[in-house]
């Protein structure tokens, strides 16, 4: 049985006609299943929980990055595979990594049911798919007790999984969501002189690490913040998600 | 980054310490490194190690290949080919199955050649030096 995780800002009536679109479109493909809207009262991991007990076939999680993650928290390593219908006001950027179109695209998506088997990442007791962000500032990081990185100028940090753009990334690194690594992505501000202009771009390969911040968090799939100071770890093959041709990896 | 006439080729850093980086500790890598920021404490690879012309770099390194461009405090210890570029400054000895160095180079240290034969050094045409 297919079951269906609606994120509790659906309940508004502005989605009404969507979600309508969406269950036309479902039926019409032969994926029905259960509904599971959630309310302010209900909870993702209960629920989630007791649909994979009760033989949930597939677990589709219906809204935006935070309600992806969510759902990805509370399958907690589960073999059944999540399907992802992105629906919000802004772009998913989680479900275009794997390269999963919006709303009614979706559906076909899941029709097609191509299943890669992903490795998640472990962030204190939070899990995620794709990057943890944070500012270079304050931050300090550890790779496998065995060096120290220090950052001398303002920028960012990403942690990465599953690169949620490329745009950025260098050529030479790996990136990819299946290998049982991480990748510490440092991206420093453009400096400039009169003859050209660089960025300053350092890229770490590892299997965990530990963060601090005193002042800020780090943002992991887009849309939860996690305090520091944090242990990092990938959890190889993880994850049985359902992706579309056009994913990033 | 990289200049055509440098005959150590990286198209697949593993690792790339950036020119705002400084990184403190013991590293153990097996793929390819570039550094171009600050390195202190002690360095392994199985592959090849890049070091950018305004790098710094204060460890005890083992590679199978470099290119200095930089600063380097340490001794280096290669099973192939070391380049040294121009501005390059060694403060340490050297141990390389080949070598060679571009004029304004500075080397403070012994340099010790093994006589094994490594692939990494073909066609080089720079000036070789055996102790």
């Amino acid at each position: 049985m297919h079951v269906y995780i609606y994120d509790s800002f659906l309940n508004h009536n502005k989605y009404h006609n969507l979600l309508a679109k969406i269950e036309t479109r479902i039926t019409d493909l032969g994926l029905n299943g259960k509904i599971c809207r959630l309310g302010a009262s209900k909870n993702y991991s209960a629920t989630i929980q007791d649909e994979i007990k009760r033989g949930a076939k597939t677990i589709i999680a219906v809204g935006n990055d935070e309600t992806i993650n969510q759902v990805i928290n509370a399958m907690n390593g589960s073999e059944i595979p999540l399907g992802i219908i992105p629906v919000g006001k802004n772009e998913s950027l989680v479900a275009t990594s794997l390269g999963i179109g919006r709303e009614l695209l979706a559906c076909d998506i899941l029709s097609a049911r191509r299943i890669e088997k992903l490795d998640l990442v472990l962030a204190n007791d939070t899990l995620f798919l794709t990057e943890g962000k944070i500012t270079t500032k304050g931050s300090i990081i550890e790779i496998n007790q065995g060096y120290s990185i220090e950052i001398l100028e303002g920028g960012e940090v990403s942690i990465i999984n599953l690169p949620l753009s490329t745009v950025d990334l260098p050529t030479t690194g790996k990136f990819k969501p299946d290998d049982g690594l991480l990748e510490v992505f440092i991206k420093t501000k453009e400096t400039a002189n009169f003859l050209k202009k660089s960025v300053g771009q350092s890229v770490f390969t590892t299997k965990e690490l530990t963060l601090d911040n005193k002042s800020y968090l780090l943002r992991v799939d887009n849309s939860i913040d996690i305090k520091t100071p944090i242990k990092i770890k990938s959890c190889p093959q993880s994850l049985n998600v359902i992706v579309g041709k056009n994913r990033t990896f | 980054m990289f200049n055509k006439d440098e005959k150590i080729k990286i198209k697949d850093a593993e690792t790339i310490i950036g020119p705002s980086v400084k990184v403190k500790g013991e590293f153990n890598g097996q793929g390819d490194i570039i550094i171009e920021g600050i390195f202190e404490g002690t360095l392994k690879t199985a592959n090849a190690l890049y070091v950018g012309d305004k790098a710094k770099v204060k460890a005890d390194i083992e590679a199978k290949d470099a290119r200095v461009g930089g600063e380097i405090i340490g001794n280096l210890k290669l099973r192939g080919y070391l380049e040294i570029g121009p501005v390059a400054k060694i403060f340490g000895d050297i141990e390389a199955t080949s070598l060679s160095v571009a004029q304004g180079a500075i080397i403070n240290g012994d340099i010790k050649m093994s006589h094994e034969k490594q692939p990494a050094a073909k066609n080089g045409k720079a000036d070789e030096t055996n102790e």
